[in-house]
Parts: structure tokens; C-alpha cells; sequence
């Protein structure tokens, strides 16, 4: 269908917001902002959820595409250039009545902005600015505001979104500059990492000037673990020291690289090498027809405070689970994202590249992915610890976390009355709360098991990993087969549930096939 | 047995507090209840506490010095939680912090603090539940929202709305307990308790609709990806009787 010109609003969200579903970041945390006299809205660290879709899947901000219509074709897309689809473009003034009469009735958190590809990266990503520069002035705008940035968008505007939106993001998509020339033939990796590394980099500058950290603030616990991914990192500023290693450990063997200092020059033409978002000017009247102000460089905004993030789409290439969580550490370490995201592959297109179109969408693999994702940042696990080249993929059947304490009994159990905050943390059943409460507690008096369950520990997992004052809840042998057993006997239900959530694939029990009965 | 009854505003447990302290009957030979007493028990003394702003102040100041402002904070969203024996369990908590002094919160494995820190666990979540599932309607040039919480979050909703909506006009009432967060434009809001009549009048505010509810409808309905059609996870995020004022499911 081309350019239809008269459709209701109505319409136009229909068409945009479905377009935009398979982006998963819904997320509206990161930064906390109290409200203003004569604006709307503020932000809260934690985020809020404001409703939940038939999926489970949480509804915090106005996830909407600006427009469908894209030049680009990459293969697995709903809204790639060849496919056959409605196409629609919300107007600015559009997109900002929507997102403020929506939040004033607590309906979302903030507006989530992306876009295809229309007529050019430049155009598009100019829209997406104007759009954001209104929302910010005219409309006042206080609450949360996550911008994609497109790829091979001039960096003048990718800075001017970052100054108006509290996130940025760009999707990687593909973990490999593989993956990405077989399905996406108008992007590479290159054009993905240097905006995220520039955006990156310009966080970090700002963070400096104000007095915090060059790198964002991770959970509570987290400076009590000595090993986590997040310990003795370092983000290159300008004026920082050389960096030693470009791309930092690790990074050529996941065939990462955002090229480094060379070969950028060329690039972006006339501009200075690796030169960070704020040393720009913003362009002049007309180049990209915004509006004045947002040529100031101060913006009296900070640039991307609630972080970045990205998504990898798993399951349309065949990467492992270990390729996968290495890139994600690697990530968080080295252009400190704030989260990274897994999308499930859907099949929404046949080619021949894919995986074909009756291909399960693999839930099960992305859950343990987010679980994984979750010790790398806040229980103190690193990848390797996970996952390594002879055990590339997650347990069916065990979350990560009791797989690794499985394949380390040598460890446990632990006495809760005397192992280190890091040690209790890695306990399957214990998270960081209660892991803290237990830190706390045990220093004005003994802990025994009742008191665990009332700080909030998951007994029924955690009981065969620790001991109080020496002695264990149940008498059960330390072994890792034992253990094993009674673990996934308790998670089968919920694992099966997982794996099969598109529902109403049950099937009626027949003596005649299951029991090898013939007549 | 003394028991020592009040209503159920902070103020009046507040007082109760003071007034049953103040006694000096000896913590074991007293009890603190909340009003109304449904049958009262044999060989009990019944002395109902009405609230009084001063003494009220004293109890909050000397937690607030004597024991932490964490136990404050707990101790307030416990008073707000729905548990009958609330009043009871904060007198205890409070009996143990104030010997006890700034390490109470951390004594988990004292039944008293775990108990505290369960209702207000209880309150707290629920507030936050309250802060996403609320929605308001324009009616006029005023946004109304209805909940129905089961914990008396209200006031701790509405100061979170507070900071975010400054500059409208709203008002949260809990249609449960007849009561209102009134928020009038640029200024700071107020509790208030609503008679028959206002009330009626504000119950028909859910009924108007307009063009935006549908808007988001429609919203809600494209943005689910069938192929992860999930209800029994929705329901564990968002459940049911969460949704009675969420529009969308309407």
C-alpha cells in the first residue's frame, strides 16, 4: 500500500504502534527527576509499569514508530522496505498530544520513540528531533523520553536527541558482523557502534562535569562484590589516557570492533577525530531546518542520563549462548550500557536466510538470557563463570544460577551466619535484598531458617546450599546428581510453561499412541 | 487487660500510642485495638483515645530521634496496611526500638520487626501498584481517578502524582473509604473526607469518556505480539481486581 494521506489518528496509531511491538525496551528507568512548577511529569530510578498486554510484557511508555516507511530492507523486519504492508507517519504536533494526554491520565510513564528509515537517515532522525524539541518546550514535557538513535544519522542530530531524551539506544540486532551481512544489507556493525560509543563517551564527560563517576551507577550491592563485571572498568574521555587495548579485551575474538580511533576520520568528514557529542555546534537554520535554540550546546538538560541501551534479536542466526552473553558483558564493560535486551526471533517474513516461518519462537532461550543478564549485574557472575566454548548454551531445566552452584558443590554449603555478602549473594533462593538483610541482621544476633524465610529467601531452593550455625534445614546429601533431580523435578512445570507460551497446544492423552496400544 | 481503642487515622494510632505508654500499666497488661470494637472481652478495660495533633507529634518526633527514620517510614506505611492487628504490632515494635534505638530495623529475627517490615512491605507495594494502575478521566478541567486499594495508600499515592502533575487539577479518591486527595492547580494537596453527596456526584466521573481512552485502547490492543499470547503471565503482573479501574480492560 503506498502513502495513504487520509487516515484518522486512530489509524495511524494502530499501524505504528504494531510496527514498533517488536522492540522490546519498555523500560522507563534509570534516572530519578523530581517534577517542575508548570511541567508535566517527572521519573522515577526504579521505572514504572502502567499496564500489562495480553503477552505479559510490561507497558511503561508510548511505544510507537514515528513512521513505518523505510528504505532499508533488513530481512527479518516487519516494515522492511520490500515488504507489503500499511504505511503511516505521525505528524510532531501528533505524537506530542498523544504522549500528553496520556500521561496525564497516568496511562504511560513517557513516549518511546523510533522510527523506519524515511527518505534518509539525516530526514528521519531531524523528525525525531523536532518531534522531541516540542514535546521538551512547547509542551512542557518533564517525564521520561526514550529516543532511537539511526544509524548513519549525522552526529549533529544524534547529540541534539540525546540533550531532550533521558535514553538512547541503537539496536545491534545481530552479534555478528556476519549475522548482519546476511540479513541486514544496508547496515554493518560499524555503523552501529560508533554512535554508541560516541554517545557513550559523551555520557561519560558529562557525568565528569557535574561531579559524579564517568560511569553510570550500578546496583546498591554491587560495590561489595570485588569481581563483578562492573569492577575496575574504565571509559575513555578525552583527555583520559591512551587507551590500552581499543575495543578492550575480548573484543576481536566476538569480532566487535567500532573501528577504534582509525578509519573514523573518514567517516564523518570534517570532523574531528573521535570527537565526542558536546564539542559539536549544532548545526545552523536551515541545514536541518530546526528550530534555533536547539543550537545552544547547553541545552541546560544532561546528555542521556538514564544510559543506553540495545537489543539483540536471538534465535535468526546461529550464534550461541555463550557468543551471546560474552557480547552482552562485553557491552556493559566497554560502552557501559545501562541494559542490553533480547527479543525472542518471531518469524515474520520467509527468505531464504531465515529460519523458516513455522520456526518456535525460542522464550525459553531468551529467559535464560535475561536471567543471565541479571547475574552479570547484580549478582557479581561473569560470563565465563556461566558459560564457556564446551558448554555453549544454557540448561533446559536449570536457571543459570543452580547451574553454576551445581558444578561448584565444592563451595557449599555456606553458613549464613559468617560467609561474605558475595558468597551469600551467589546462594540460588537468595537475592540482593535479602542477601543485604542477611549481611545485616546476622550482626546483632544468630539467623537461623525461620528468620531466612522472613527476610525473603526461597528456602525450597535455597536449603540445599546453606547451613545456619552449622546444620542444614532438611538432612539432605550434598550431591550433585541428588540435588539436580529435585531442582527440576520443582522447575519442570514452570520451564514447560515458559517453552510453550503460545497456549492451547495441550493434546488429549490417547491410550492408542502414547501406550503403544493397536487394535 | 487495658485495652486502649482509637480510629483508624495515623493521628488517633499516634495518641493511642502516647496514651498507652503513658499509662504505665506495664506493656504485658495492655492492648492496642482498633475502632470499631466488635465484641468486647470479659475482665477488659475498654478506653477509647480520641486523636490529639500534640501527642501525636511527640510519638513521631521520638521514633524519629530515639529509634531511626527507617522505623519512622515503616512504622507509618504498617499504620496504612489492613492487617486488624496493625496498632497492636506497632506499639510492639516501637516497646523493642525504644531500647533498643537505631538497630531495630536491622533485627529481623526479632518477630516484632518482621512483622513490621511484612505490613509494610504489604503498604508499600500496594502504593506502588496504586502509582501505574491508576487512571484518571477529565471531567470538566478536572482529572478524577478511582481506586480501590486495600491498604490506605491514598496519601502516599497522591503525593507521588503531586510531583508529577503540579500544574493540573486532580483528585484520587478511594471509593472504599470515602475519602479524597484534592490537588488544586500549582498548590499542595490536601486529604479530605467525602460526604454522600459529593461523593455520589464524583462516582459518575468514570462514565465519561473521551476520544484519548479509545486512543489507548487502541494502543493496548496493538501492541501485543500474539505470537507470545500469554493471560496467566498478565495475570501475575496485573491481577484481576487490580484492573477494575484500568480502562483499557474495560
Amino acid at each position: 500500500m503506498e502513502i495513504v494521506s487520509e487516515l484518522s489518528l486512530q489509524e495511524k496509531l494502530h499501524i505504528l504502534a504494531d510496527a514498533a511491538k517488536y522492540d522490546v525496551a519498555c523500560t522507563s528507568s534509570g534516572v530519578d527527576r523530581k517534577g517542575k512548577q508548570g511541567y508535566l511529569g517527572n521519573s522515577a530510578a526504579a521505572g514504572i509499569c502502567h499496564s500489562f498486554s495480553s503477552d505479559g510484557r510490561c507497558i511503561s511508555l508510548l511505544k510507537i514508530l514515528f513512521t513505518n516507511h523505510c528504505e532499508y530492507d533488513c530481512k527479518y523486519c516487519q516494515n522492511r522496505a520490500s515488504n507489503d504492508v500499511a504505511r503511516a507517519a505521525f505528524t510532531p504536533r501528533e505524537v506530542c498530544e498523544l504522549t500528553i494526554e496520556f500521561y496525564k491520565r497516568n496511562y504511560i510513564e513517557g513516549l518511546f520513540l523510533s522510527s523506519g528509515v524515511w527518505k534518509n537517515p539525516a530526514y528521519t532522525m531531524e523528525r525525531i528531533c523536532e518531534t522531541l524539541f516540542l514535546l521538551r518546550g512547547e509542551y512542557r514535557f518533564n517525564g521520561y523520553i526514550h529516543v532511537k538513535a539511526i544509524p548513519g544519522a549525522p552526529d549533529d542530530l544524534l547529540a541534539a536527541a540525546g540533550y531532550l531524551a533521558d535514553r538512547m539506544s541503537v539496536n545491534l540486532e545481530l552479534p555478528t558482523e556476519e549475522g548482519m551481512r546476511r540479513l541486514t544489507p544496508n547496515k554493518n556493525h560499524r555503523m552501529i557502534l560508533q554512535p554508541m560509543r560516541k554517545t557513550a563517551q559523551t555520557i561519560a564527560e558529562h557525568r565528569l562535569a557535574i561531579g559524579k563517576d564517568a560511569l553510570l551507577e550500578r546496583s546498591a550491592g554491587s560495590r561489595y562484590l570485588a569481581d563483578s563485571i562492573f569492577s575496575g572498568r574504565q571509559i575513555e574521555t578525552r583527555g583520559s589516557a591512551q587507551r590500552t587495548e581499543p575495543g578492550g579485551p575480548g573484543t576481536a575474538a566476538l569480532g566487535m570492533s567500532d573501528a577504534g580511533t582509525a578509519g573514523l576520520a573518514t567517516i564523518s568528514s570534517g570532523m574531528k577525530k573521535r570527537a565526542a557529542f558536546h564539542e559539536m555546534d549544532m548545526p545552523a537554520d536551515g541545514v536541518y531546518g530546526l528550530p534555533a535554540a536547539l543550537r545552544r550546546r547547553d541545552l541546560h538538560r544532561p546528555f542521556v542520563p538514564a544510559g543506553q541501551s540495545t537489543q539483540m534479536i536471538i534465535g535468526a542466526t546461529p550464534e550461541t549462548d555463550y557468543h551471546l552473553l560474552k557480547t552482552t558483558q562485553h557491552l556493559y564493560q566497554d560502552y557501559d550500557l545501562k541494559r542490553v535486551f533480547f527479543s525472542a526471533y518471531v518469524p515474520l517474513n520467509e527468505d531464504a536466510a531465515l529460519p523458516s516461518p513455522d520456526t518456535p519462537v525460542p522464550l525459553l532461550r531468551e529467559h535464560r538470557l535475561y536471567q543471565a543478564d541479571w547475574l552479570l549485574r547484580f549478582y557479581g557472575f561473569r560470563a565465563d563463570e556461566l558459560l564457556s566454548e564446551e558448554r555453549p548454551n544454557f540448561h533446559e531445566q536449570l536457571d543459570p544460577k543452580c547451574d553454576w552452584a551445581l558444578r561448584h558443590l565444592e563451595l557449599f554449603p555456606v553458613e549464613v551466619n559468617r560467609a561474605d555478602y558475595a558468597m551469600i549473594l551467589r546462594v540460588p533462593g537468595v537475592g540482593p535484598k535479602s542477601a543485604m538483610r542477611i549481611v545485616q541482621a546476622r550482626r546483632h544476633g544468630t539467623l537461623d531458617f525461620e528468620h531466612l524465610k522472613k527476610m525473603g529467601v526461597v528456602l525450597k531452593r535455597a536449603h540445599y546450599f546453606i547451613t545456619c550455625s552449622g546444620k542444614m534445614m532438611y538432612r539432605t546429601p550434598v550431591e550433585e546428581g541428588y540435588i539436580t533431580r529435585q531442582l527440576i523435578g520443582m522447575d519442570e512445570r514452570q520451564n514447560w510453561q515458559i517453552a510453550h507460551r503460545d497456549g492451547g497446544k495441550y493434546r488429549q492423552m490417547s491410550l492408542f499412541a502414547d501406550f503403544g496400544i493397536h487394535t | 487487660m487495658t485495652v486502649f481503642t482509637c480510629k483508624e487515622s495515623f493521628e488517633a494510632m499516634m495518641t493511642c500510642i502516647y496514651e498507652a505508654w503513658h499509662s504505665k500499666l506495664g506493656h504485658e497488661n495492655i492492648r492496642l485495638q482498633l475502632e470499631p470494637v466488635e465484641q468486647e472481652e470479659l475482665f477488659c478495660d475498654y478506653v477509647s483515645v480520641q486523636a490529639d495533633a500534640g501527642k501525636a507529634r511527640k510519638v513521631t518526633d521520638a521514633i524519629c530521634r530515639k529509634i531511626s527514620g527507617e522505623a519512622y517510614r515503616q512504622v507509618f506505611l504498617a499504620a496504612m496496611s489492613f492487617q486488624e492487628e496493625r496498632l497492636d504490632a506497632v506499639y510492639r515494635f516501637l516497646v523493642l526500638g525504644f531500647s533498643v534505638g537505631r538497630r531495630l530495623t536491622d533485627m529481623l529475627f526479632r518477630p516484632e520487626v518482621a512483622w513490621i517490615l511484612e505490613l509494610s512491605r504489604k503498604s508499600a507495594n500496594e502504593a506502588s501498584y496504586f502509582r501505574e494502575f491508576t487512571r484518571f478521566s477529565l471531567a470538566g478541567s478536572v482529572y478524577v481517578a478511582h481506586i480501590e486499594p486495600k491498604c490506605n495508600v491514598t496519601a502516599i499515592s497522591a503525593a507521588h502524582f503531586a510531583d508529577r502533575m503540579p500544574s493540573e487539577y486532580w483528585i484520587l479518591i478511594d471509593d472504599n473509604r470515602m475519602i479524597a486527595a484534592v490537588h488544586p492547580k500549582d498548590r499542595p494537596f490536601y486529604m479530605t473526607e467525602l460526604s454522600r453527596e459529593e461523593f455520589a456526584a464524583l462516582q459518575r466521573t468514570e462514565e465519561r469518556q473521551d476520544g484519548y481512552t479509545e486512543l489507548w485502547r487502541e494502543f493496548f490492543r496493538s501492541i501485543t505480539i500474539d505470537a507470545r499470547k500469554n493471560e496467566k503471565c498478565q495475570r501475575g503482573h496485573m491481577p484481576l481486581w487490580y484492573r477494575r479501574h484500568a480502562v483499557e480492560f474495560q
